[in-house]
């Protein structure tokens, strides 16, 4: 390779956590040989306040060099462990979807055929209460997890809630103390070249034009480079996953702040709420078609903890996504390659993963096709599967009382779903489809909190000795739950190692 | 599951090495809750004389317990730590292929790419000179490797050279210790459920009838139970992979036992020699297309290290997999399931593989539809990604001296291994899938070797000064080197066994 292939400009595209997320990262990986230039919109707003993320985040903070400590404190954040479903089977219905393993494989036999059989004879223990994660979670505690494999506690796992503010500010700074430069700016205009249809340049609102090699679209839903300009297309998920529009309001937290994100479901929707250290993030993702933005605000104000401290901001969006996210010379990031509802928390991640790959991927100036190729193959398969996880929340509903469920309850969903529920339901086995974000032991947690609940288990299972397994049994839960006992509440946690500055940073 | 759902008995059919291993592991999953039968038939030869293996035949062995010591004693095995490729690429190029990494990575970007780089800037180190392995190979030296993963020696990888038959006797006498019952007839006639169409049970030679809830396929080429007795058709590859027979011959060993496989390319097919501690296999995989069976007999004996030890046997085989492996009450492994010739080792390990798949998918005795649905699945993938794989030592050659090289240089390939060399030829990047045999060091070792190079390495790679890399490269090819000269000779490790 000639060294003048070599990509010497990359303009990024929005300052919202994926700008920053992708600048930073950027900075960090290309150690200057590369000129960054983020183009933020003074007048644009940032979409999510709280958010909530999953575990691989911790990687991608470590691969910054990032301290952890300091990063939850400046970043308002929370520990999370899990995500508790409320009312999604039926009302009054509630489940964990744990980081982190449930029990101990056995004789090479998967946990919960273990579960499952004990199950069939009788024994109504839940699943939740041989993880250690779940378990502390339920009581509201945390601690860190270990490495030896022998202790219980490596069977924990985390992740954060943080203020996605703070966060882009955070990275920002990051950034900027590693030579990007940031441009407040408007952009009025694209410039493609006429030859290949790449983009040449950013025309800014004063005139200025902003040139580069390559080009991170983080600019939302718009998708002001990977739609409007290069025209990339997009595929509507709306039958799939009907909710369109989201109503968000912060309130007051009552006191404690639970380890995990609550998800309830609603009349035609879900509201979640994102404990963080001084306030929480509240809002109703819901279907345009069942209910009226009037009727959903009311509903959010009248379910949340505390004092709500601002009005109500609503948001209207299609799930779905690019049919590429790698067009010529320019990579959507976020909003801007797709929407995935947050039920579980996969927006950051999404953005994290595309960060990886495109790293993985370097291209230079001529970003050739075959390796546009590959890249959307294998980022177009991650997101397609998160986007499966997430509908079979919908489609695994108990509920009839409303039109939404009705709907989703008998909706056709992707082969692959269909595939996976169908195995789980006869066998007990989760498939594995290749670059899943979601493991085992998350599908396992929805599917069986959700009453997917299998026909039989594995007979392998069988071959132990009953009173050696109840043994077993007994002791793994009386492990996680002395574990989970004598752990520090998540607050004392918090307080002792990170806690935030106490007034409210501007 | 209810107890009258489960399994309870399973008949293994043949008592190969695939037979074996399947025995042996179900005796020591179902700990006696199930009967387990091998019926064998002594008048059938096992096919596989010297047979090489790859790293993944470690943890098998170990799983089942297996002593490494008495295992390398009562099989006569040697260390194998890689293939050496000859004439393949061209005539008289040769390469190595070790198991283990290739170098290092530097900040996330595998090594190859700076090797490349330094290859452009005129360094004429080999890729091999970055593994362990390759370099305890070339100096014909072993050792097991520490657990200590700052010793550049924990990167050794090995697995080993075997009598195939040796290892079937030992895994037979660990099955029947544990309780598996052996007969020794042939089978004259398959009974299947006029309802179901499963297999209900097996009729020997004496008349007896032998019933089970489950039966294991491990007949061989003929499939006599999922080929011939269910009617699962086969898939040829003929067309990707045109050889159909080889010729097989012990010889004596001509000096020290050498810890690899080597493969050389010859006019109509390859040659292989797996060195045992007693002897050397050897064998030549043809096209008969191309050549007659006497003349590659000829060949093979014109090039063996030592004395013929027996007369040469001729196979015949067509490679291919069944279209489906697990169907109604009947897994098949081993040739029953499909044949790729031995040129990466894969046949044990495919056997393995297909045997913890079964485990991973046990049924239960209505054997039902999407058990048979999920291991198909993945082990069909499996097998063809294998496949590929050979095929990719076949399509990247510059040989155009006899026919069937310049067939295979004009042959059209599988749109996935397509996929794949265009990629590599694009970037230096392997394209992977999630559970691939084959990890991107093997793929980037023989498109190399087979001077199959790519177009540029990974941009990153010139983040790093190139002062540094090349100081880097020089200290950790001296380092390999001086750490596996401080290892005993591969024979006075098999010596002191």
């Amino acid at each position: 390779m000639r060294a003048n292939d070599s990509i010497r400009r990359i303009a990024v595209l929005g300052g919202g956590t994926a700008g920053w997320m992708a600048a930073a990262a950027l900075s960090r990986a290309l150690k200057r040989t590369c000129e960054i230039v983020v183009v933020e919109s003074p007048e644009i707003g940032i979409v999510g306040v709280g958010e909530a993320t999953i575990p691989p985040i911790r990687q991608f903070n470590a691969s910054l060099g990032i301290d952890e400590n300091d990063f939850v404190r400046k970043t308002q954040a929370t520990f999370k462990l899990a995500i508790g479903f409320q009312d999604w089977l039926g009302p009054g219905h509630r489940y964990f979807h744990p980081f982190g393993k449930y029990g101990a494989t056995m004789d090479q036999v998967d946990f919960h055929h273990y579960w499952l059989r004990m199950r069939a004879l009788g024994d109504d223990t839940k699943l939740s209460a041989y993880s250690l994660t779940n378990t502390a979670a339920l009581m509201g505690k945390f601690l860190l997890p270990v490495e030896d494999p022998r202790s219980v506690l490596s069977s924990l796992s985390y992740a954060f809630h943080f203020d996605t503010i703070l966060y882009g500010r955070y990275l920002r700074d990051y950034a900027l103390a590693r030579d990007v430069t940031r441009i407040e700016a408007t952009v009025t205009d694209v410039r493609l070249r006429g030859e290949d249809g790449f983009i040449a340049a950013l025309v800014l609102g004063d005139g200025r034009t902003v040139e580069a090699d390559f080009f991170v679209d983080c600019s939302g839903f718009r998708g002001v480079l990977i739609e409007q300009a290069l025209k990339t297309g997009y595929q509507d998920w709306t039958h799939w996953l009907p909710c369109d529009r989201a109503v968000a309001v912060p309130c007051e937290s009552a006191g404690a702040f639970s380890p995990y994100t609550l998800s309830t479901a609603r009349e035609a929707g879900w509201q979640w709420r994102i404990p963080l250290q001084h306030r929480a993030g509240n809002g109703y993702v819901y279907c345009s078609r069942y209910i009226s933005d009037d009727q959903a605000a009311a509903t959010l104000l009248a379910n949340l903890d505390g004092k709500p401290l601002a009005e109500p901001r609503f948001l209207r969006f299609t799930t779905g996504r690019r049919n590429k996210f790698l067009n010529k010379n320019c990579l959507a990031l976020g909003l801007a390659a797709g929407f995935l509802e947050p039920l579980e928390s996969t927006s950051i991640h999404l953005i994290q993963s595309g960060i990886q790959l495109l790293l993985a991927m370097f291209p230079d100036r001529s970003c050739d096709p075959k390796e546009e190729e590959e890249f959307n193959r294998l980022a177009l398969a991650e997101f397609d599967r998160a986007r499966d996880f997430v509908i079979l929340h919908y489609r695994a509903t108990g509920r009839d009382d409303s039109e939404l469920w009705t709907y989703c309850r008998h909706m056709a969903i992707p082969e692959p779903l269909a595939y996976k529920i169908d195995l789980f339901r006869r066998s007990g086995r989760v498939a594995y489809q290749g670059r899943e974000l979601f493991t085992e032991q998350s599908w396992l947690s929805v599917m069986s909190g959700q009453g997917i609940m299998p026909e039989r288990h594995d007979p392998l299972a069988d071959v132990m000795p009953l009173d050696e397994l109840k043994k077993r049994l007994d002791r793994m839960k009386l492990i996680v739950r002395q574990a989970a006992e004598a752990a520090p509440s998540h607050r004392d946690f918090v307080m002792r190692h990170c806690p935030a500055p106490q007034e409210r940073l501007p | 599951m209810s107890a009258d759902e489960r399994i309870r008995s399973i008949a293994v059919v043949g008592g190969g090495t695939a037979g074996w291993m399947a025995a042996a592991t179900l005796a020591r999953v179902l700990k006696g809750a199930c009967a387990i039968t091998v019926v064998e038939s002594p008048e059938i030869g096992t096919v596989g004389v010297g047979e090489a293996t790859i790293p993944t035949i470690l943890s098998f062995n170990r799983w089942l317990g297996l002593d490494e010591d008495e295992f390398l004693r009562k099989t006569k095995a040697t260390i194998k730590l890689g293939i050496e490729f000859r004439d393949w690429g061209r005539l008289g190029a040769r390469y190595f292929h070790p198991f283990g990494p290739l170098g290092q990575a530097i900040d996330l970007v595998a090594f190859h790419h700076y090797w490349l780089k330094l290859r452009a800037l005129g360094d004429a180190s080999s890729l091999a000179d970055y593994n362990v392995s390759a370099v305890a190979a070339r100096l014909g030296r072993f050792a097991r490797p520490p657990a200590d993963p700052n010793l550049v020696l924990s990167r050794l990888a090995y697995a080993f050279h075997f009598d195939a038959a040796l290892y079937a006797q030992f895994l037979r006498e660990y099955a029947q210790a544990r309780g598996v019952t052996r007969i020794e007839r042939r089978i004259v006639d398959v009974t299947l459920d006029g309802e179901s169409g499963f297999i209900s049970s097996l009729v020997l030679d004496d008349g007896q009838r032998l019933e089970a809830d489950f039966f294991i396929d491990c007949s061989g080429f003929r499939a006599l139970l999922l080929g011939q007795a269910l009617g699962v058709g086969y898939e040829d590859w003929t067309h990707w992979l045109p050889c159909d027979r080889a010729v097989a011959v012990p010889c004596a060993l001509g000096g020290d036992t050498t810890p690899c496989t080597r493969s050389t390319a010859r006019e109509a097919g390859w040659q292989w020699r797996i060195p045992l501690q007693h002897r050397i296999g050897n064998g030549y995989v043809y096209c008969s297309e191309h050549i007659g069976d006497d003349e590659a007999a000829a060949t093979l004996l014109a090039n063996l290290d030592g004395e013929a030890l027996a007369e040469p046997r001729f196979l015949k085989f067509t490679t291919g997999r069944r279209k489906t492996i697990f169907h109604k009450n009947c897994l098949a492994l081993g040739l029953a399931a499909g044949f790729l010739e031995p040129l990466e080792s894969t046949s044990i390990h495919l056997i393995q593989s297909g045997i913890s798949k079964l485990m991973g998918t046990f049924p239960g005795r209505r054997c039902d539809a999407h058990d048979a649905e999920e291991y198909n699945r993945t082990a069909i993938a499996e097998f063809d990604q294998v496949r590929d794989f050979i095929i990719l030592h076949y399509c990247a050659t510059e040989r155009t001296d006899t026919k069937l090289w310049r067939r295979c240089r004009a042959m059209r390939i599988p749109d996935s291994l397509a996929y794949k060399i265009a990629q590599f030829r694009e970037s230096g990047r392997v394209a992977q899938n999630a559970d691939e045999l084959f990890t991107p060091a093997s793929w980037v070792a023989v498109a190399i070797g087979q001077n199959l190079m790519p177009a540029r390495y990974d941009r990153l790679a010139d983040l790093q000064d190139i002062a540094q890399v090349q100081a880097y490269a020089a200290r950790l090819r001296g380092l390999i080197v001086r750490a596996v000269e401080g290892m005993p000779t591969h024979g006075d490790f098999i010596a002191r066994l």
